[in-house]
Formats: structure tokens, C-alpha cells, sequence
């Protein structure tokens, strides 16, 4: 069954774009690393970000959009039916699916989001350019951060695909997740911008690496507790697709 | 088809039992009976809106029903371990993903069942598709997506198949080739249960008749019977329906 669903997420075109467009960052990043470079040459040094967690967005977006379109297709084209008379163990089926999503999206994430920190050092070279301050074993836990919430973001959009049925609208969520609320957050009323803002998706990530969320924001989470609350989402989204697609008629 | 059946006398058997579904205060399916026999093609009639499709997703597991029950092999289709070697089923043509290709649309389907990929190869050609197997089927015409639905519905050599208006869109050499293929597949002692509007083709193909109207069984028998009592199945299927017509011009 793992076959049959790995079969269907890569037989489609809208994967091989949707990992191309993750794939991009990699470009993304050795143009952004040469422009500081070069920054870094007039200026003797530099505070740059790092463009793995830069553009890490465009990895999130691209790779939920697989997990997304895993389910949603199949709602628009009607395929969940033939789906169901082959599979009609729905937990099983959304399992299967949940798995490959999961994996196809985590390997993507983690080949981007370290190739271009790679590269980004290679073309730093022994340039202070700000993101190669640190050994590779101090950013370590901020990439492994950053993969994680790819895959959560991808299970969160197979989730929020089979709740909705509605590609739109399970990618309105998890833009919603991703953009939106964190950016609500801080204009709550003190302590709760803090509090709030520290459970939001993409202030996970670096409290996972136990650093500020940003200039003007301490984290609140330990390590441990923010990996959690990452999970946390995609398990919620999970157990709320798993609760609709067991009794919903197709 | 796989094993010793469960229930030998039951092998092959569709049983509707006081299938009732609504939807809100509709009822798409009312208290409907009826027995659909192996080695027979079944025909499936009744106005638009009088409940056969819902009766077929209900066969199939996809809808649950308000209250009673539909039987395959004796058993409800949703605890079917490999469903696909028991009952092949074409609801939608039109159900493809457009940028997967024929062959892949099928091996998905084969695996998901323990099917040999062999079978994915022998049932494009059967239905004629072999030549476009690595083509997108979106760029398929309805005739080519009947086709490939009929392909997934033989694909696990099902001893029951149910087919929802696998006639439409077709040409004539294609209308014709499924006649001679339901005839065929009854032939071999398999059930087929199939719905269509086209009473000249269905008085061609059946065998036997159900008729329902308002999601309520309006008759259940052969096609010999209907063509004796009434001059054409059509006239027949006219006169049975007069009242269960949910859609229609005034007359």
C-alpha cells in the first residue's frame, strides 16, 4: 500500500515542480552567498542571515503543497473514489499516505536546506560573512530544526487537505499558520505576544536551536518542549484528518 | 475468487437488503431490495436522480447507509482484504488524475491490491489502450477514459463488476465491443450489474432487469418478461417510470 501511494505522489507533475521549487533555494542561496561575498570584500565583514533559514519559507510552501495535493487531487479529480474501492481500510489508506508524504518531503528538505548551507560556506570561503561564525555542530540543531518543520508543515497540509477537500483552502491554512498568525502575535497585549508568539509555527524553529526567535523577541521554549509543540501541530492536524476521513462518505 | 469462499452459495451475489440513504431530509435510496445474480448481466435503470449511482457507491463502501445493508460475496464491501480481486467497479470515467499516465494510473491500483504488474500490460490491451499506455490521461477522450475504466475494473479478475454508464462516449465500434464483453463476462459465470439510459443497448446486452424510481425498487426481472408484457424494453421502462420521473419536460 506504501508502494501504491509512493507510486501516486511521484507519477504526478505537480511533485516534481513542487520539489524543483524547493529545490530553487539552492540557487537562491549561492546568489545570496555571492552578493554578501561580495559585501563582506568591501566591508572586511558582515552580519549576514544565512540563506537556508532566509529562504526557508519557500522550502515550507513548496513541500506542504505536496502534502496538500496528496489528498486534495484526489477530492478534484474524483480519484478518492477508485482510491476507496481499492483501499476501503480508510485508516490504513491515510496512513499510507501520511507515511509517504512524510518521507517525501522530509528527504527534499533535508537535501536542500543542507546543500545550500554547504554551499553557502563554500562560496563564503574564510570570509566573516555573519552565518559561518559558528561551527558546523553549533548550526546543526537549527537545520535538523528546519527540516523537521518541512515535514510537519507537509502532514499539517495532508491534514488541513482532507478536513478542507479543497486545495485553496488547505493552502490558505497553512499560509495562514505560516505567515499570518505569527505576524497577529506580537500585537497581542504583553505577556501574551510572548507566550503566543512563542508557540507559533515558524518561532519554533529557531527555539529548537535555543536562540532568540528574532531581534526583539526572546524564545520562551526549551529545545525539547518546542520540538513538541512542532509535532504537536502535525499530530493535531492529523488526528482531526484521520476522525473526518473515517466516517465522511466519498 | 481467492481461497475458499466464505460463503459458497453466496459467492458472487450482489444482495441489496432495505438499503435506505438520505441526505438531509432526501432519500436518495429508500428501502430498497433487490438480488443481483452471477452469470447474468444485470441491467440497472431508472430516471436521473432515482438513486442507481448512490446505490452503487453504497455497494462499493464509499457512502455509508442510513439503515440496512449491501452485501458482495455475502460479506459487506468495506472487511474485503484485496477488494480489487472480488468486485471491479467503474462509477467515473472522468476520475484520472490529468498529468498521470494510463499505465501508472493502473499500477497504483495493482499495488495497492498485491496485483502482478503483468495484469496492468494484459488489461491495457484488452481494452485497446496499449498504444497510449505512457500518455497523460488528460489528454484522453471519453471513449479512451471508458476504456481505461473498464481496464481498472478487470484488473484484479473480479468475479463481480459493476459498471455505471460505461456507454457514454463511446463510438460505435466501442459500443459495440462492450456489449460483446459484458456478454461475455456473464458468459464466464461472473455477475455484472450495469447501468445505462440506452434501452435498445441494454435490451441487447441484459439479461436481466432492475428498474428504480425515487430510490424505491419499481421492478425486479428478466428482460424476457418486460419485452413480453410490453411491446420494447423502452416501452416498458416508459410505462414503469411514468411516475418516478424526478426530471422532466411537462408532458
Amino acid at each position: 500500500m506504501i508502494a501504491s501511494e509512493w507510486l501516486k505522489l511521484r507519477s504526478v507533475s505537480s511533485t516534481r515542480y513542487a520539489i524543483g521549487a524547493a529545490a530553487l533555494v539552492i540557487v537562491l542561496g549561492a546568489v545570496w552567498s555571492f552578493y554578501v561575498g561580495t559585501l563582506a570584500d568591501a566591508r572586511g565583514s558582515i552580519r549576514a542571515a544565512a540563506p537556508e533559514e532566509g529562504f526557508l519559507p519557500l522550502v515550507q510552501i513548496s513541500l506542504a503543497l505536496v502534502g496538500v495535493l496528496a489528498v486534495t487531487a484526489e477530492y478534484g479529480t474524483g480519484t478518492i473514489r477508485p482510491s476507496l474501492t481499492a483501499v476501503p481500510r480508510r485508516r490504513a489508506l491515510l496512513a499510507a499516505k501520511a507515511t509517504v508524504v512524510a518521507a517525501a518531503t522530509t528527504l527534499p528538505a533535508l537535501a536542500v536546506i543542507f546543500i545550500t548551507h554547504a554551499v553557502s560556506h563554500l562560496i563564503a570561503g574564510d570570509r566573516a560573512v555573519g552565518y559561518n561564525a559558528g561551527s558546523f555542530g553549533d548550526d546543526l540543531p537549527l537545520l535538523l530544526g528546519s527540516v523537521l518543520s518541512v515535514t510537519v508543515l507537509a502532514l499539517v497540509g495532508l491534514g488541513l487537505g482532507v478536513v478542507t477537500r479543497s486545495t485553496a483552502a488547505a493552502v490558505g491554512s497553512v499560509v495562514g499558520l505560516l505567515f499570518v498568525l505569527p505576524g497577529i502575535a506580537p500585537y497581542l497585549p504583553q505577556p501574551w505576544n510572548v507566550r503566543v508568539g512563542a508557540w507559533m509555527l515558524p518561532n519554533l524553529v529557531p527555539q529548537i536551536a535555543g536562540e532568540r526567535i528574532s531581534t526583539r523577541l526572546d524564545g520562551l521554549l526549551p529545545p525539547a518542549a518546542a520540538v513538541a509543540v512542532l509535532a504537536g501541530y502535525a499530530l493535531v492536524a492529523l488526528v482531526a484528518a484521520f476522525l473526518v476521513f473515517e466516517r465522511r462518505d466519498a | 475468487m481467492c481461497g475458499a469462499p466464505a460463503f459458497p452459495d453466496r459467492e458472487g451475489v450482489i444482495e441489496v437488503k432495505q438499503l435506505t440513504k438520505r441526505y438531509g431530509r432526501a432519500r436518495a435510496v429508500d428501502d430498497l431490495s433487490f438480488t443481483v445474480q452471477p452469470g447474468h448481466v444485470t441491467g440497472f435503470l431508472g430516471p436521473n436522480g432515482a438513486g442507481k449511482s448512490t446505490t452503487m457507491r453504497l455497494i462499493l463502501g464509499l457512502d455509508t447507509p442510513t439503515s440496512g445493508e449491501a452485501l458482495v460475496n455475502g460479506r459487506r464491501y468495506a472487511t474485503l482484504g484485496r477488494p480489487l480481486h472480488e468486485v471491479g467497479a467503474l462509477l467515473d470515467a472522468n476520475a484520472l488524475h490529468p498529468t498521470r499516465s494510463a499505465y501508472n494510473h493502473l499500477l497504483w491500483m495493482a499495488r495497492s491490491n498485491g496485483i502482478d504488474p503483468v495484469r496492468v500490460a494484459e488489461v491495457l490491451e484488452q481494452v485497446g489502450l496499449a498504444g497510449v499506455a505512457r500518455k497523460k490521461a488528460g489528454g484522453f477522450s471519453l471513449g479512451m477514459k471508458q476504456r481505461l475504466g473498464i481496464a481498472a475494473a478487470l484488473l484484479g479478475d473480479p468475479g463481480v463488476l459493476l459498471f455505471d454508464e460505461p456507454v457514454n462516449g463511446l463510438d460505435p465500434d466501442g459500443v459495440r465491443w462492450i456489449r460483446d464483453l459484458m456478454r461475455s463476462l456473464a458468459a464466464e459465470g461472473r455477475t455484472v450489474l450495469l447501468s445505462s439510459h440506452l434501452m435498445s443497448e441494454m435490451a441487447l446486452t441484459a439479461d436481466r432487469i432492475v428498474i428504480v424510481g425515487r430510490g424505491r425498487l419499481i421492478v425486479e426481472t428478466s428482460v424476457k418478461d418486460l419485452t413480453e408484457r410490453y411491446d420494447s424494453l423502452e416501452s416498458a421502462y416508459l410505462a414503469l417510470t411514468a411516475g418516478s420521473v424526478e426530471y422532466g419536460a411537462a408532458r
